[in-house]
This record gives structure tokens, sequence and C-alpha cells, in this order.
């Protein structure tokens, strides 16, 4: 006689299946071709795609929605610190020149829904 | 000592919330601040071959947290001047709400910071990366296990599980010398781990020093620190070293002490990393009840045990959303063996099936993919050698995790 069958089997299943057309479904076309793409950034944007996702991941910074430069100043500053972070001075300064282009991007993302008044404060960013 | 009910905890959390949102969320931003908000929520399902019997049948938190789990948070981090940042972090797991973080940066140069107020202590290369967002594996390295590794109870979690607040203060700071090398240190004195639930406390009770009060009557501190060195081999790759200590008293008549130290070291390539840490803490035990250990109690050198965690694990980001893992963990537990479980409160003994020479090794496989920016698949399969049989004479395991994280 077959042992019975495990019940918990049929929801792991289920999830992977889920899953599976949720993956299908992703859209990675605006990560990989928009800033990160533009010849003048690329450089760049290698130096802060290492030394960031060291910690934490890119989709962080990347979905933001930061407009201030300072904000990234102050922010690219305390991770710099961190222990083991890697982030020597030069370092800083390059990642810092994609989060401006970033931040540019996001005021004109802004611009474009007729937002009067760009946030200032910050939805996202932290490294929890 | 009267404990809060579950209504007056919740009614509690909601309230600090509550403060946050008001003090950090709706409240004007002052000039010259920065805020960043951000969470974390990961949902994740564990699947064991074999849930073990024994550890269902024990008194206190033995089962294992297979199932349905999930780990929450939210966090704020204010940049209130150049000198002065504050992060307040509420998590929520299997055990309920707790403050991460609620600690105030008062940074008078990279090389001297003063932090003041509910943090984990610098310790190892982990716990700094420890949120579910941060590391590509559903649950911890076995060496920081709180609660996930099969025969918990047996082992009593990890060597020291992650995240673990304390209140406290640290110095810490960052040196780069030229541009390559960069030197890191921290030291700490905190309120410490605490077992002062059983009569005769052979262990820490991890979870005690997570639950309210988040006082103990043990009024000497915990010190440690961590010395860590990193250095740049190109610019797209570095390798970093570093040791940690910590040393502290768990019982309220600061007698049983624990010591624990780790060596961690980590090298990335591009975005690929490999890290490696070891962790070793000498435990004492109150052995003034022989009749709760399994072996007879030594006269000398018999009042303690040691509990060594390894891990090694890879990060290979394979394409641009997929990233493959392997991970190889494991953990060592020599010594006298109590029968009395952590938690349990006194003299009430159980078969453990541990020996004074045991040893348990994880092998993982795993893949990471970003089906959407900031909301990501886990994927894993853990095999398992025990060198000891389980009470259904199992020596061997099979776990399996699937798992969403999503962050903002």
């Amino acid at each position: 006689m077959l042992p019975p069958r495990n019940p918990t089997v049929s929801p792991i299943l289920t999830l992977v299946v889920q899953f599976f057309f949720l993956a299908c479904a992703n859209n990675h076309a605006d990560f990989a071709t928009a800033l990160p793409n533009r010849p003048d950034l690329r450089a760049d944007y290698q130096v802060f795609a290492v030394r960031c996702s060291k910690c934490h991941s890119l989709a962080r910074p990347l979905n933001s929605g930061i407009t201030d430069d300072n904000h990234w100043d102050q922010y690219v500053a305390r991770m710099r610190r961190q222990p083991g972070s890697g982030i020597n001075q030069v370092n800083a300064v390059t990642i810092l020149r994609f989060l401006h282009a970033l931040a540019a991007a996001e005021r004109e993302r802004m611009r474009a829904r007729n937002d009067v008044a760009p946030l200032l404060t910050v939805r996202d960013g932290g490294s929890p | 000592m009267i404990r809060p009910t579950a209504t007056e905890r919740l009614i509690a959390v909601v309230a600090f919330a509550t403060t946050l949102l008001l003090l950090f969320g709706i409240a004007p931003a002052q000039a010259g601040e920065d805020r960043n908000f951000a969470g974390s929520a990961q949902f994740d399902y564990m699947f064991a071959r074999h849930d073990s019997i024994q550890d269902a049948q024990a008194p206190g938190p033995r089962t294992p947290l297979t199932g349905f789990t999930t780990e929450a948070a939210l966090k704020i981090a204010v940049d209130i001047s150049d000198h002065l940042s504050a992060n307040f972090k509420l998590c929520y797991g299997c055990h309920g709400f707790e403050l991460d973080m609620a600690y105030f940066d008062f940074r008078v140069a990279d090389e001297f910071n003063l932090r003041t107020g509910r943090f984990s202590p610098t310790f190892g290369a982990f716990n700094l990366r420890h949120d579910p967002a941060n590391h590509p594996f559903s649950d911890k390295p076995l060496p920081y296990d709180m609660g996930r590794m099969l025969r918990k109870g047996d082992w009593n979690n990890g060597v020291l599980p992650a995240p673990f607040p304390m209140t406290g203060a640290e110095v810490n700071g960052t040196h780069w010398v030229g541009s390559d090398v960069q030197v890191d240190y921290a030291a700490y004195v905190a309120m410490g781990f605490k077992n002062e639930s059983d009569l005769h406390p052979t262990d820490i009770n991890f979870q005690e020093s997570h639950l309210p009060y988040y006082v103990t009557a043990d009024p000497r501190p915990v010190t440690g620190g961590r010395l860590g060195m990193t250095i740049r081999l190109s610019d797209v790759s570095d390798a970093t070293l570093g040791v940690s200590g910590m040393y502290g008293t768990y019982d309220f008549r600061n007698r049983l002490s624990y010591g624990i130290v780790g060596i961690d070291i980590a090298m990335r390539v591009g975005r690929a990393t490999v890290r490696a840490e070891y962790l070793v803490r000498r435990q004492q035990a109150d052995t003034s009840n022989p009749g709760i250990f399994k072996y007879a109690v030594a006269s000398e050198h018999g009042d303690f045990f040691l509990k060594h965690g390894m891990y090694l694990e890879l990060k290979l980001p394979a394409a641009e959303p997929l990233m493959v893992l392997g991970r190889v963990d494991a953990m060592i537990r020599q010594g006298n063996v109590s029968e009395a479980p952590v938690g349990a409160g006194g003299d009430f003994v159980v078969d453990s099936p541990l020996m004074n020479n045991v040893t348990v090794v994880r092998e993982t496989i795993g893949l990471a993919y970003d089906i959407e920016r900031n909301f990501r698949l886990k994927l894993s399969l853990e095999t398992w050698q025990f060198s000891y049989a389980d009470a259904d004479n199992h020596k061997n395991d099979v776990s399996a995790h699937v798992g969403v994280v999503g962050s903002l």
C-alpha cells in the first residue's frame, strides 16, 4: 500500500506555479535600459552597482524616489562610514554622480506627471 | 513581577508605531533634516521531511518553525544634522513585535561616533545585513540562527541568534589609510543576554532576552567590540577581515558567564561574494543541581560547554534578475548536557538526545530571482546531517524554502 500523500506538498507546488507565472510577467526593461546604459553614466553605474549591492539590493536606491541632491550627499556619507563598505572618497563622488542623475530623472518624471510640488521628504531609501 | 497581557502589548506597539508616524512621517521636515523611510516583509514557507515528535512534545519553544513564517520591519532613519542621526526600526517576527533599533548616532568625525539607545552591538559580518531584504537566503546561517534550524530546542538556537538588540552605548568609527585600506572598530557596553526564569540556569534564554520586561536584574553590562579591515584589491573587488568578541554574565547573581569570539572574512569580485564566519561561545552553567545534567558533573571544568558555529556562503549573480546561492554551515557542541529545557522554569527534565560532542552540518543551494524591483523570490533546498539520531531514529533530514520578500 502506498503511504498517504503528504498534504504539505500541494501548497508548495501551488506557490511554485504562481511564482513561475509572476516571474514570466516581470518587466526589467526600465532597469536595463534607462540611466545605467546612458553612455556618460555607465561607468558611474558600475561603481554604484558593485559598492552599494554589498549590503543591500540596488532596488532600494533605484526606487527611492529621492529628488534632493543634498539628501543623497548625506545618505552616501552615512553609507560610506558603514564598516567594510569599501566606499572611499573617490567612489563616493562617482556614486553621487549617478545618484544625482537619478534624482534629476526623478524630478523630471514628477514634473511630467504635473506634480507642482516635488517631494522634498523621502519615501524610501533606507537599509533596514 | 506583573507581565503585560497580549492586548496590552498590542496597544503599546500600536501607540509606539503611531508616535513614530506622527514624529517622523506626518510632521513637516525641519530644515536640513533628511528622512529615509524603509520597510521589508518576507513571507516564507519551510517544509521539512521529518518533524521531531520529541520536539513537539517537549515544553517550551522547542518545535522547529516549519510552515509559514513572516518577518516584517519598518524603519525610519533621520539625518538631523551633519553630526547627528537617528534610527528607529520596529520589526515583527515569530515571537511578536520587537524594537530592533532606537538609537542616536553622534558623529564627531568618521573615526569617532557615539551610538546610544537600543541596537544590536557590532559583532561579525552578518548582523549588518540580517534583514531578509538584505540577504538572499530565506533563513540565516546556523551560527546566527533564531528559530529556523531543525532541532532548535536541542541546540537552543545558534551561537549568537541575530538580531540581538540591547540597550547600551557603542563607540565606533572608520578610517581610510590611503584610498585602498579601510579600518573599522567598535567597542560597546550593553545590557546583555539573560536567563531569569530558570531556577538553575544552564544556558542563555534568548527568547526571554527579546521579551518584556526589557530590563534585567543583572546590572553588569556585557562588553565587547569588533576590529575590521577592508582592502580594495581593484576597482571592483575587495576583501574584508574582522575579529569580534563579547563577554558578560547572564544570571541575576552575576556568576554565570558567556564569552563569544568570532572571525569573519569576505571577498567580493564584482557583484559575486564569498563570505565565511566562525564563532564560538563558551557558556557557563549552574551546576548546583547536578540531577538535571545528563552526565556526572566534573569537579573541574565541568560547568561550561562550547558551541562552535561556522558558515561559508557564495552569492553569484547569474544574470541581472537572477542570483545563484550556495552555503555550507555547521555547528559543534561540546560539553555536558542539561536535560532541563531552557525557559521551562525549573528542574523538569526531558531525555535530551544531545551528547557531549555533537555536530550538525547543513548544505544549501538556492536561487534568488527579482520578479520586480523590490520584490524577490527565494527558493532553497537544504540537507541536514546530524551526528545523533532523534527520537524517530533519523540522523539526516531535508528541508526546502519557498519565499518572497518585498522592500520599500
